[in-house]
């Protein structure tokens, strides 16, 4: 019988009386002191639940223990008379005939029994209901609800079961009944509580409704939305428009003096890797910017992330001692780490107190906290007049970032170079649109303000900052401009065809005001594209400098349009006081202007096909106007994606996503690791025979990358070649100059011969190959200068653009003149090619490359691929046979099983040992098992052993982004690769096929063909 | 409800020799039964009986043997008890034989009409006793059943819902 059918059973015949015998009763009155420590273990162990029918027989024991001694009679001799047998006579037919008998045993026996019988009958013994014992006749509807319909010498019971009942729900802390908790102040205080620990966007509860809602990075995110919609949301990239709400990237404000700035920044980037902070369009304050931000001299190693910037246009142009801002748009998981650098860059330590987000000082902490929502404290106020006059602080909305300790500084001066830095996270809302229909949004849902006239009556409007800005007529013309060019946009028919990170600036009006009243798409209008001859001017020349200015940058401005925003809840009483019902609103003076920041996003900048794939425009707003911006978007037509979407989109753009795949900073790291443990606990819950055995695929990380091993072994792979080759090939003397710069990197005796290099740009890699020649022996110092700074051990990622471009020359097949190019000067061109990889590898000993894989054939790959380098046995069977799927990988063996049956062995010896002996040695066997670490069936355990050569293939990287693309119609991955391998791989590769690798899933022993391309 | 249908009887089993309640188990009873159904009904009897046939309850200081049998066949159960003249156990026999109280149709009925008879018993002994200390004990034991009654009512609960918690907590 199972454990739980025992139980069960043994919870049924509690109530029952047990048999009684002599017998029993005889071992118990043999030996007084016997008697309870002996029998009752035994009892209890054979039937754990039968307390009464043992209480009954150990009184029963008692009686007859006591009258044996009374008697001084063996207890086995106790007299007990039947009903015959009292009617019969005393004597009877024994042999030993007791000197008299008692009709007391004889009815404490009775006794005894009625007792147990009793309990028999009055209790239930089943685990049904008291009404469900009723037989059927006597059942009335809804017994269980109501206590009175049952018979009345059961009600007792049944009452007493349904407080029981009660008593093992789940219970509610609900003080309140629903109609008060949702009442609106009390929801204002719960979704204040509840934004307390993790930043709520403004746009949180329409996302909560409809996404799947997770907490990262110290924000409540929508990751996806709750309706299936992978395959929508890519069309709508790349047809019509998906939108997504961006506010949780982070920004920083550097204000001050520009060749300060860039002086102070400078060391943080690196000209290599593409334009810096200094890029002349850029620091017009005409186009966004984007780069890699490095520690301050630091390149290539400890990358701290891509950001993205822009400058604030300067009023005048060329007067360079004009204070100047700047914002830095950056990704929540990176603010940290790049906060703490350009604060340290730019040596600003103090906090200053003065600024102009923070607020008044002398507020305390609690107003402090909804210090940014005075827009709704109307409705505050007014509630509060309704409710309790007494309670002095109006609950507010939280708008802006309501984690923010109030006495945490975010602003920091310098007191040398005069920079101010000002982390103005959660300042600002914004939006994406992605696709080809964001222009076409963007104009019918945002209309420009109407410029004030000196007729209107001015001294009740609130927003005297846009009457201000009327009177002077450059603001009122630029105004024009800006909405005649911003017109203009909605006859370009996708983002694409503007200049990449075009900023323009603009004043709308309330987008609430022209909400349509239901949901639509938007379509193209056609007859806005007659403007042949402006949209062409347009095009050509992208926006005016003097266009990108907005009030955006003024922080009064913005505080004031935030808090003079009319709450939807008064929009909606006007509408409804509309004489006609449904026509336009029309609000006058008295309808908000908000300054905007029109960004166009650059979609797919790399690679040769769909150049432009993926570009939008982002919308910046000022705090507190998010959902009156959102709601009119969403009623035009946009798709609304999450973090899936980015992911996605940033999938097709080929560009790593942010923080997922940049193995190089911290951010990115700590991203793995956290990606590493979820993916261990959902491995871990399915049970061993429905997981993958990733031992016996030979995956030996399945759920995170070893790219530092994978470097490492890389290195001394080559190594180890160079060295064999060198004692076998008579070619020796490039060879032993090879095995010279290869392990010179960590040497340290190079470091100061070079000092004068260091200076020179690193990009001459690229450069005519001749010079190479003779530059050759100098290139190892540098690189050791380089390798040395960062401790030798550090892993990079080649963003040299110079670098890259030349390996994707390489990679690709070499055919036509390309080709011949490289065979005509037949072997002094490949020792040239040798030369330069040397070179590339001694300045990035330990280097990865990003790099894009299009499969062949079949396939498609997942997150955590592997990428191998085929055999050659494999290239020849490609060539052989075009259908040619690929090698399978023979399966390994799983040297952990038997440890693991073994441990388990153990523990089940343990296990019948504790439950036989005492607790006390159960601390003593606590130990050892306490001591091994749990095996995992079917993971590799310990430190793993050499990455590149596990498996038949040697490993080359790993796949970080990998899926079916919708765009290509077959797989297509991302990833990294070692640059020691790649070269490795493609100087060993014949040129037709140049390029090629295996892939394998870590769940499959198929590997499938695929061809690298490197994208610049 | 469909279920298989028995049929209990309440006997008692009537014997002047002690030892004969020493030896009274469930089993020797029960192979006793098995063994005088054989006797009398043949074997046809036997395994028309043997489907189903348990003893139940059995109380030796009282002489209390509930047996459960099939509803067919409950009558050549029931006809073959007064052929048990002896207890035969170890080799010994000892003579009794077996008195039917009662039939029902579940061991709930059973213990109820146990209860009854029980208590009937003691009111008789109480009638016939002559000895003053014996009469003390019995009136004794007499009210502690009769309290009984009433406390087991109340304790039930406390006492289940105590059982309840123990069970959860293991």
């Amino acid at each position: 019988m199972s454990n739980a059918k025992e139980r069960k059973h043994a919870k049924k015949m509690r109530n029952q009386p047990t048999n009684v015998t002599l017998s029993s009763g005889f071992v118990a009155d043999s030996g007084v002191k016997y008697h309870n420590g002996g029998r009752k273990p035994f009892q209890s162990q054979k039937e754990p639940h039968s307390g009464t029918s043992r209480q009954w027989q150990t009184k029963m024991s008692h009686h007859s223990l006591a009258e044996s001694d009374a008697k001084e009679q063996s207890s086995s001799r106790v007299t007990f008379k039947k009903k015959g047998g009292w009617k019969a006579g005393p004597e009877g037919t024994s042999q030993e005939i007791p000197k008299y008998i008692t009709a007391s045993t004889f009815a404490q026996a009775r006794a005894a029994e009625i007792s147990a019988m009793l309990k028999a009958v009055a209790q239930k013994s089943s685990n049904s209901l008291v009404f469900q014992t009723l037989p059927r006749h006597m059942r009335r509807r809804a017994m269980s609800h109501n206590v009175k319909r049952l018979p009345r010498r059961l009600q007792e019971i049944a009452q007493k079961e349904a407080e029981k009942a009660v008593h093992q729900k789940k219970e509610h802390s609900k003080n309140k009944c629903h109609k008060a908790r949702r009442c609106h102040i009390n929801r204002m205080l719960e979704f204040n509580r509840r934004q307390k620990k993790n930043k709520w966007l403004e746009t949180h509860i329409w996302h909560a409704k409809r996404f799947h809602m997770v907490k990262r990075w110290g924000y409540c995110l929508g990751e996806r939305p709750t309706v299936k919609s992978h395959r929508a949301c890519y069309r709508a990239m790349t047809s019509r428009c998906l939108l997504q709400d961006l506010s949780y990237y982070c920004c920083l404000e550097l204000k001050g003096k520009e060749e300060e700035i860039l002086k102070a920044l400078s060391p943080m980037c690196s000209i290599d890797t593409g334009l810096t902070f200094a890029a002349v369009h850029c620091l017009s304050g005409k186009h966004q910017g984007s780069l890699m931000l490095y520690r301050a001299n630091k390149y290539p190693r400890e990358m701290l992330g891509p950001v993205t910037f822009i400058w604030k246009a300067e009023r005048t142009p060329g007067d360079t001692s004009e204070s100047r801002h700047l914002w830095i748009w950056l990704h929540p998981s990176l603010k940290q780490d790049i906060l703490e650098e350009i604060k340290a860059v730019c040596q600003c330590v103090e906090p200053t107190k003065s600024t102009v987000c923070l607020p008044d000082p002398l507020l305390t902490p609690s107003q402090e906290k909804s210090r940014t929502d005075l827009p709704t404290e109307k409705i505050g106020k007014k509630r509060k007049w309704k409710d309790d006059e007494e309670n002095a602080k109006p609950i507010k909305k939280v708008i802006g970032d309501g984690t923010r300790d109030p006495l945490q500084p975010y602003s920091w001066i310098s007191p040398t170079t005069g920079i101010v830095i000002s982390d103005l996270t959660m300042e600002m809302n914004r939006f994406r649109l992605i696709g080809p229909l964001a222009h076409s949004i963007l104009t019918e849902a945002l209309k420009a303000a109407s410029v004030h006239t000196e007729g209107e009556d001015t001294e009740k409007t609130p927003h005297c900052w846009w009457i201000e800005a009327c009177r002077n007529p450059d603001s009122v013309s630029l105004h024009h401009r800006q909405e005649t060019i911003f017109e203009l946009l909605g006859g370009i028919t996708s983002p694409a065809e503007i200049p990449a990170g075009t900023i323009l600036g603009l004043t709308v009006g309330d987008p609430r005001i022209n909400l349509p009243q239901k949901r639509s798409k938007v379509l193209p209008n056609p007859e806005k594209c007659q403007d042949n001859e402006k949209v062409r001017q347009l095009l050509l020349e992208g926006v005016p400098v003097e266009c990108s200015h907005s009030f955006l940058w003024n922080q009064d401005i913005c505080k004031s349009v935030t808090e003079n925003k009319i709450p939807d809840q008064d929009l909606n009483r006007k509408r409804s006081e509309l004489l006609v019902p449904g026509s336009q609103l029309f609000l006058g003076p008295h309808e908000s202007k908000v300054p905007i920041l029109l960004i166009q996003q650059p979609g797919k900048v790399t690679g040769d096909d769909q150049r432009g794939w993926g570009s939008g425009w982002d919308v910046l707003l000022p705090k507190g106007w998010g959902m009156a911006f959102w709601i009119p978007f969403i009623y035009r037509g946009a798709r609304v994606g999450g973090l899936k979407e980015t992911v996605v989109h940033s999938q097709y753009k080929r560009s790593p996503n942010v923080p997922g795949d940049f193995p190089d900073c911290p951010a990115g790291i700590l991203f793995a690791e956290e990606q590493a443990k979820n993916l261990l606990e959902k491995y871990k819950r399915r049970p061993p025979a429905k997981r993958p055995n990733y031992v016996k695929l030979g995956t030996l990380a399945p759920f995170c990358c070893p790219w530092e091993q994978l470097t490492r072994d890389w290195e001394s792979r080559v190594q180890a070649q160079d060295e064999s080759s060198a004692a076998s090939s008579p070619g020796g003397e490039e060879s032993s100059l090879r095995r010279d710069v290869v392990p010179c990197a960590p040497m340290p005796g190079r470091t100061r011969q070079l000092s004068d290099d260091e200076g020179t740009p690193l990009n001459d890699s690229s450069e005519p190959k001749g010079v190479m020649d003779t530059d050759g022996p100098a290139r190892p110092g540098t690189e050791g200068v380089v390798g040395q700074g960062a401790t030798g051990s550090l892993l990079c990622v080649l963003r040299s653009r110079k670098l890259l471009r030349q390996l994707s020359a390489w990679c690709g097949p070499s055919s036509g003149n390309s080709r011949a190019a490289a065979r005509a000067p037949g072997t002094g061109q490949q020792e040239l090619r040798r030369e330069a990889c040397l070179s590339i590898l001694d300045r990035f000993p330990k280097a990865l490359v990003w790099v894009r894989l299009s499969l062949l054939r079949k396939g498609s790959p997942e997150p955590h691929t592997m990428i191998c380098v085929p055999a050659e046995e494999d290239l020849l069977q490609l060539s052989q046979d075009r259908l040619y799927c690929g090698p399978q990988e023979p399966k390994h063996s799983d040297p952990f099983k038997s440890q693991i049956r073994k441990q388990k062995e153990k523990k089940k010896l343990e296990k019948r040992q504790k439950r036989g002996c005492a607790a006390s040695e159960g601390l003593a066997e606590g130990d050892p098992a306490a001591g091994q670490q749990p095996l995992t069936l079917g993971l590799w355990s310990g430190p793993l052993p050499v990455v590149t050569s596990h498996c038949s293939r040697v490993l080359l990287g790993f796949v970080t982004q990998g899926d079916f693309s919708m765009a290509v119609g077959c797989g297509e991955a991302l990833g990294f690769v070692s640059l020691t391998g790649l070269l490795d791989m493609l100087s060993s590769q014949p040129g037709v096929e140049r390029g090629l690798v295996l892939l394998r899933p870590p769940a499959s022993l198929q590997y499938r063909f695929a061809r690298i391309v490197i994208e610049v | 409800m469909v279920r298989f249908k028995h049929r209990y009887l309440l006997c008692e089993v009537v014997s002047d020799d002690p030892r004969c309640r020493l030896s009274l188990e469930d089993r020797v009873l029960g192979g006793l039964v098995r063994d005088t159904i054989a006797r009398v009904h043949g074997t046809f009897g036997a395994a028309a009986c043997s489907i189903g046939f348990a003893v139940r309850y059995l109380n030796a200081y009282t002489g209390i043997v509930l047996l459960r049998c099939r509803k067919e066949f409950y009558r050549l159960v029931w006809s073959a008890l007064p052929f048990i003249t002896y207890l035969e156990n170890r080799g010994h026999h000892y003579p009794c034989f077996l008195n039917t109280l009662h039939v029902g149709g579940t061991i709930r009925t059973c213990q109820k009409f146990l209860i009854q008879y029980n208590r009937r018993q003691l009111l008789i002994l109480l009638q016939n006793c002559t000895d003053e200390g014996e009469r003390e004990a019995i009136q004794k034991s007499v009210t502690r059943s009769c309290l009984l009654e009433e406390s087991s009512a109340g304790e039930e609960l406390s006492d289940s819902g105590g059982e309840e918690t123990a069970e959860a907590m293991e």
